[in-house]
């Protein structure tokens, strides 16, 4: 029926072997033949093996041959073949090559060529046919495809329909992270607990800090003194998740609400959801959200005890201005239709086909027009804050969606705290994780809510806009947004994976019989050793930002560019005064506020805001001077400046990518100055010590993926590439990648395959 | 291969035709072609292009001296402007003092700050900047209307050179500098009786994607003069004044005129050699008047083959009568724009063939072109790029012109390349123009912005210039590139091909050079596609094709960062210039008529300005690279609008100047060489006490030589 010898591919001479994994190849023990690399608790559940893993649609020439495998937590290709055209290709521990988790498959589809048959496979369903052909669609935006011609067709249905139940578990109890966290704990008795006890350091390379859980009393108590609110304190009545389970434990109230008032109040809102503090502006504006209430009877008198409370905790006696998020902004459901239409387009649908009328068929996924939106709102309540300095209360049917992208993009703009990584890290779990945003059914982890919607993705893009238009405010890079918005796929991290603190908690308590259950913990997303290398995760390291930690030498003495937590934002009105009427003489010479080189003197005191600036006029005047960096940073929201995150989207399209170009190779480029920079401060550093060892100062101390070595050739690296570090390559489904990028004008045909635009034909 | 030995016979250097050239001081008493024995280097005087004599910097010192409406000082003012960075037209809006501080990151030279800060005392003559060789002409006041901050009174300064416009109003800064060569229309809105604030005044229509408006009293007619003037000045052609290139007195310490001498360039490429010969029989302009003086075509091809050939090549003129109908001879013959270091094979470019409804043809053409394809010694078919669509070339047979066809040229393959004519380019600018100003299209911005095609057409550009590229640094083909005439989108997609394969054109002097010789030497007829001086807005011969290029190339620089020298600065500078008439780099159709005019001696050349201050124009991540071809992707989801071109007037969209990237780069840079500096003197210190601090590996005095060859 089929060769037991399947036919190897006998012409190699074009595989290149890439250049950054032969340290890889030596630092591990080399994977034995064909053999999944397994986690602990993972188990293989079925096997195919001479599965042809197809990278071109035109040509077989660089198909692999291989073994496919479906386990309880990952689709695993393994092949002893080296990936053809790849050159670079960033390393996820977990994962091999060519591993799909099972959390991150959007849809499968089988094919029979012969019989001309082909269907998208659910849970339990039958598969009539034999397939000789696999397609994944993965949430992440690849499509991975598998060819049956030489494998047993009865082990290769199998594999099929094990994917296909096991990518839609029905119970969240089947997610892989309870095996790996019960295997975890059981093996590891002996030792110190096993498995990150969820401490989740955010280094990231060099930064010892830890990221903020604010699972604990002490973490929100920080906080506040961090951001100076006086008037706030912690409560802790839903301790044991007492009051209520889509709340945190320790949140924080305003000071003059008593516990008592407060367990009355929360009957009233939805979810018993009452308000929370998010976050306040040094001038001692907060930022609150909450849920509807839903007593009609007792709405206005609660929301009044509530305002009246918010207005006493701030120093000014403001009043509060209210934002309703149901009404000024898009809902789930718009986001999500906007969001597949979107990919539809960047992904799915043919290249050339969707060229002519690119521009508008973005448009009408409408997903650029919600990023600004959120970016425009979010923008007006920093406005608010900032300038009018009243106290912000988002309000939200439930106050964990919306809430969560305008909390956390209002703080990314109003505090450069956040743009750290640590800080940026610590806003996630404030206001997605422990605010209760629901995980599970937005990411749809288990394949079966209609709740599913992108709202992460959102935050993360709108980030990214901030920072494309601020490229040296952020600590991070936009690979760190990407690598993060991936994580949300690997089901793995506590972080990701429920619809609320209490929900993570009880569901580890009740699955995993031990004694100590408190000790026992997800593994956190921050923990970001599980995932790369350290010398991988130094790309998450924006080379812009260097210098802003590195101290500065300035008249003889070095001074910290630290900023004391109230000056940050208060110091943004203060102009030089040749800069007050609006011209610059000379880019060149004039530097900017934050500016390295010339680090001017305190700031004179702003001068007083007049109370009634519109907003107009508010981000006029702040458009007109140069951004400082360490202190407000507002969007701009014009349809010119609002633009698509291409990394992201166009990561796995072969067409897409701009083969040593694209930013990267200027990042590249600042990356190795960073880095002399860096080491230079290091040795200054050590001189002025008096240290004779300046030896010490050697590369692993580095933030920078790109360094400044002895053997590099100067000049572009060829493994760079406008989706750099993701490489398209294997990605497929679509033309083929050999070659030039002329292949697509120089052939007219259109070779897209008809399994591309399948119907479900059962 | 011996002389002669090629298909053609008697194909020596044939004297030059008929009638002898009108004395000129260059090129005489050389060969008419020069056909080397061997492939050695010619032995030509370096310029054989211009003569000696003239002196780069230009004349004398004595404009800077007095006069009434004299800059605070002469010199001052000139190299001031010849730094300002964007000389032409300054930005339009600082206007009220809330809105005028968006233009914060506007470049601006620095006179103006002072002027602004000074108050109402700034004394007049002091403000108006003012090149040597400018004159002032009237001043007005009136208001301006301007359409992000609405009217502010002013002071409008004319000059032969420029319009200046100062706010009169005590808190704003708001300065309009505007060369007249920018301006391509001026009307008068309303009239002596027209009713509302504003009504009565002057509406300017610039060739920089923006317009002006000035409100005047309604009595007396007061806006009479004004606009006589600025018509008159603006438009010197149609009033028999010069353009202001030839009375500008600047003076730069290079001299931007020698930037490009095609010998030097040619053989830089390694030519001429076995298969290609430099060829004088243009030099007197007389077989074509289009085409530039000295030109490279294959070895084999007597000067008597390349007169019979130009006779089917060029429009039904018969060529040597071509000076008295300079408009209607094309580019006769297929010449070598540039040749693959390697494997030999070339671009060469030309017009199209006359092959007419009867489909003509021509025996000579068609064995020219076999010769051309066998220089390379490939056997594989020639690759014909037809820059126009399928239609268009089969339009183009009704009156006389046509393409090649398969059964008249067996060994060359035809592809027709889709790029539209003149019209189509300048319609789609226009809707751009709709679009972008005064205000931006916002509610539905990215299908407005396809609607106007401006980006299907850059990616038709690229596209096709990258299939030219392809094939010949693939070694596939030698490749011949025509449109209609040759000097459009033949220009675009040779000069585009060039700086993908080239890396030399990607300096900033190479891409001097390339603009030089494919569009200036080569007969892209700047005169008629600018119009410069000329008040007939609506010639059909006007088309932003140039302006097209550019924006190809800044296409490019975005998707690859590091591959260019220049910065977005340089292009934006040769764009302002491309209008401005202060240079002469782009005036007239081709380089007979600048010749004629004597253009290199009397007028300054753009070069002079741009090489004079290098820094300004220099990218911070530029990394020289050899041999690297570049392929940029040509799709819409790279291709971007160019914002900080289009839509630089509007201060709400105007993007972070300078590329905060960029600035970012160049504080590390300060940074580094600060910290280099204390290192060494914190070594000087502690080198008497400690041992050799130069055994540490991580010392300064190993980073240092490092460092500084690394960038």
């Amino acid at each position: 029926m089929f060769s037991l010898k399947p036919p190897r591919p006998t012409f190699r001479s074009y595989l290149l072997p890439p250049p950054q994994t032969d340290d890889k190849i030596n630092s591990e023990p080399k994977i034995k033949k064909l053999e999944p690399v397994l986690l602990p608790g993972e188990i293989v559940v079925n096997e195919v093996s001479f599965v042809r893993k197809c990278i071109a649609t035109d040509t077989s020439q660089y198909d692999l041959w291989g073994k496919l495998i479906c386990s309880n937590f990952k689709i695993s290709f393994i092949t002893d073949d080296p990936m053809p055209l790849q050159r670079f290709h960033y390393r996820n521990l977990l994962l091999g090559e060519h591993d799909v988790p099972l959390t991150c498959i959007e849809q499968i589809v089988t094919v029979n060529d012969h019989k001309r048959k082909q269907k998208v496979l659910g849970p339990n369903q039958k598969l009539k046919f034999n397939p000789t052909e696999l397609i994944i669609y993965c949430k992440d935006f690849r499509i991975v495809r598998f060819r049956f011609d030489e494998s047993g067709p009865e082990s290769a249905k199998k594999v099929c329909l094990a994917i296909a139940h096991y990518s839609q578990p029905t119970d969240l109890q089947l997610l892989f992270a309870f095996e790996y966290v019960g295997k975890k704990y059981h093996n590891s008795a002996t030792k110190i607990n096993g498995i990150p006890s969820g401490g989740g350091s955010g280094a990231v390379g060099g930064s010892n800090q830890k990221t903020p859980f604010f699972e604990t009393y002490s973490d929100w108590d920080r906080e506040i003194k961090r951001t100076g609110a006086s008037g706030w304190r912690v409560c802790s009545i839903n301790e044991g998740y007492m009051i209520s389970t889509c709340l945190p434990e320790y949140f924080v109230v305003p000071s003059s609400l008593a516990d008592q008032d407060l367990k009355i109040f929360s009957h009233s809102f939805v979810g018993r959801r009452m308000p929370l503090w998010c976050w306040s502006h040094s001038n001692g504006s907060a930022l609150v959200r909450m849920a509807l209430i839903k007593d009609v009877l007792q709405q206005r008198k609660i929301d009044q005890r509530i305002c009246n409370a918010i207005t006493k905790s701030h120093p000014q006696r403001s009043d509060v201005y209210k934002s309703d998020l149901d009404k000024t902004l898009p809902n789930i459901q718009e986001i999500q239709a906007a969001f597949v239409k979107l990919k539809q387009l960047c992904v799915n649908e043919p290249f050339e086909e969707t060229e002519e009328k690119w521009l508008s068929s973005l448009e009408n996924t409408r997903w650029l027009e919600y990023v600004r939106a959120f970016l425009k709102h979010s923008a007006e309540l920093v406005y608010i804050l900032e300038s009018r300095h009243l106290s912000v209360v988002l309000q939200e049917e439930e106050g964990r969606d919306l809430s969560c992208i305008v909390a956390s993009l209002v703080q990314v703009m109003l505090d450069p705290h956040f743009r750290t990584i640590t800080g940026f890290q610590s806003l996630i779990q404030k206001e997605w994780v422990m605010a209760g945003y629901q995980f599970l059914d937005r990411c749809n982890h288990l394949k079966r809510s209609e709740k599913e919607s992108p709202l992460f993705l959102l935050f993360l893009d709108a980030t990214w806009q901030l920072l494309e238009q601020y490229p040296a405010a952020f600590e991070f890079s936009e690979t760190y947004l990407a690598v993060l918005y991936d994580s949300t796929r690997i089901s793995l991290f506590g972080t990701f994976l429920f619809n609320s603190p209490h929900q993570r908690e009880f569901a580890i308590s009740k699955n995993i019989q031990l004694g100590d259950e408190k000790g026992l913990k997800f593994p956190s997303v921050w923990d970001w050793s599980l995932q790369f290398t350290a010398k991988d995760r130094t790309l998450f390291h924006n080379p812009l930002y260097i210098g802003k930690s590195t101290p500065c030498i300035q008249n003889g003495s070095v001074k910290s560019f630290k900023r004391t937590k109230k000056s940050y934002s208060s110091t943004l009105r203060g102009m030089p005064g040749s800069l007050r009427n609006g011209i610059i003489s000379d880019p060149d010479l004039v530097p900017r506020r934050n500016s390295l080189i010339l680090k001017a003197k305190p700031d004179p005191p702003p001068p007083p805001t007049s109370q009634d600036h519109g907003a107009e006029q508010y981000f006029r005047e702040w458009f007109s001077k140069p951004a400082d960096l360490h202190g407000v940073i507002l969007p701009h929201v014009s349809g010119t400046h609002v633009k698509l995150w291409k990394l992201c989207y166009f990561r796995w399209v072969p067409e897409a990518q701009i083969h040593l170009g694209g930013f990267i190779t200027a990042f590249h480029k600042l990356s190795l100055l960073a880095d002399e920079v860096d080491a230079l401060s290091r040795t200054l550093r050590q001189h002025r010590a008096g240290s004779l060892d300046a030896g010490h100062a050697g590369p692993d101390e580095s933030r920078m993926y790109f360094r400044v070595s002895a053997h590099a050739t100067p000049g572009t690296p060829d493994f760079l590439s406008s989706a750099f570090p993701f490489s398209p390559v294997g990605n497929l489904c679509r033309r083929s990648i050999s070659g030039t990028p002329l292949s697509k004008f120089l052939s007219g045909a259109k070779i897209w395959l008809s399994t591309e635009t399948l119907a479900n034909e059962d | 291969m011996p002389p002669g030995a090629g298909p053609f016979k008697g194909g020596f250097p044939a004297a030059p035709r008929g009638k002898s050239p009108a004395p000129r001081a260059r090129g005489r008493g050389f060969p008419s072609a020069f056909r080397p024995p061997r492939p050695c280097h010619v032995m030509l005087p370096r310029q054989p292009a211009r003569g000696g004599g003239r002196r780069a910097v230009a004349r004398g010192g004595a404009a800077a001296g007095g006069g009434p409406w004299r800059g605070r000082s002469g010199a001052r003012e000139a190299s001031s402007l010849a730094t300002a960075v964007a000389p032409g037209p300054r930005v339009s809006s600082m206007a009220s003092a809330p809105t005028s501080k968006y233009n914060s990151h506007s470049l601006e030279n620095e006179s103006i700050k002072r002027t602004s800060r000074d108050g109402v005392n700034w004394d007049l003559s002091e403000a108006v900047p003012r090149l040597p060789g400018e004159t002032r002409i009237t001043d007005k006041e009136v208001i301006y209307i301007c359409p992000f901050n609405g009217p502010i009174k002013g002071r409008v300064y004319i000059t032969n050179y420029r319009l200046y416009l100062r706010s009169l109003e005590t808190d704003s800064a708001l300065i309009l500098d505007v060369p007249l060569g920018v301006i391509s229309r001026i009307e008068k809105m309303g009239g002596a009786t027209s009713r509302g604030e504003n009504s009565y005044g002057l509406d300017i229509t610039c060739k920089d994607m923006r317009n002006l408006r000035f409100a005047l009293k309604q009595e007396g007619h007061s806006r009479r003069d004004m606009f006589e003037i600025l018509t008159r000045y603006a438009f010197p052609l149609a009033h028999s004044l010069p353009i202001f290139a030839f009375l500008n007195e600047e003076k730069f310490n290079v001299d931007g005129w020698t930037v490009y001498n095609p010998v030097e360039e040619y053989r830089r490429q390694g030519l001429p050699n076995h298969h290609w010969r430099i060829t004088f029989i243009n030099k007197c302009y007389e077989l074509c008047d289009t085409y530039p003086a000295l030109l490279v075509v294959p070895y084999r091809a007597s000067d008597d083959d390349l007169r019979r050939v130009a006779t089917f090549r060029s429009r039904n003129r018969i060529p040597f009568s071509g000076s008295d109908f300079p408009d209607h001879l094309a580019c006769p013959w297929n010449v070598l724009s540039w040749i693959h270091p390697e494997n030999k094979t070339v671009i060469v470019r030309c017009s199209q063939p006359l092959v007419g409804m009867s489909g003509k043809r021509n025996k000579d053409d068609e064995k020219y072109l076999d010769v051309i394809r066998e220089t390379n010694r490939q056997i594989s078919k020639l690759t014909i790029y037809d820059a126009r669509p399928n239609v268009n070339a089969v339009a183009n047979k009704a009156t006389g012109g046509g393409y090649e066809s398969d059964d008249a040229y067996h060994n060359a393959e035809l592809f027709f390349l889709d790029i539209h004519n003149i019209h189509v380019m300048r319609e789609s600018l226009k809707k751009v123009k709709d679009i972008v100003y005064p205000n931006v299209e916002e509610s539905h911005w990215l299908s407005s912005l396809e609607s106007t095609h401006w980006l299907e057409h850059i990616k038709l550009v690229l596209t096709g210039a990258i299939q030219v590229a392809d094939r010949v640094s693939s070694g596939k083909s030698s490749v011949l590139v025509h449109c209609s005439d040759g000097w459009d989108r033949t220009a675009q997609l040779t000069s585009l091909a060039m700086l993908m394969l080239d890396s030399f054109y990607r300096s900033i002097e190479g891409f001097e050079i390339l603009v030089q010789k494919e569009w200036i030497s080569f007969g892209h007829k700047f005169a008629s596609r600018i119009g410069h001086g000329d008040k007939n807005h609506a010639d059909a011969d006007r088309s932003p094709i140039f302006l097209q290029f550019i924006d190809c190339v800044w296409q490019m620089s975005k998707q690859f960062p590091t591959a260019f020298e220049f910065n977005e600065r340089f292009l934006i500078t040769i764009l302002d210039h491309l209008y401005s008439c202060r240079f002469g780099t782009f005036l007239y159709n081709c380089e007979s008529a600048r010749e004629k005019q004597k253009v290199t001696e009397r007028t300054v050349s753009l070069w002079s300005l741009i090489n004079s201050n290098k820094d300004k124009f220099k990218n911070p991540f530029y990394t020289k690279e050899i041999n690297r071809v570049l392929y940029p992707v040509a799709s819409m989801r790279h291709l971007e609008l160019w914002v900080n071109y289009y839509i630089r007037w509007n201060p709400r969209i105007k993007q972070q100047q300078p590329n905060p990237v960029e600035q970012r780069y160049v504080e590390l840079l300060a940074l580094r060489d600060e910290y280099i500096q204390r290192l060494e003197e914190l070594q000087l210190a502690s080198s008497a006490k400690l041992p050799d601090p130069s055994t540490s590996p991580a010392g300064p005095s190993q980073m240092m030589p490092h460092v500084r060859t690394h960038f």
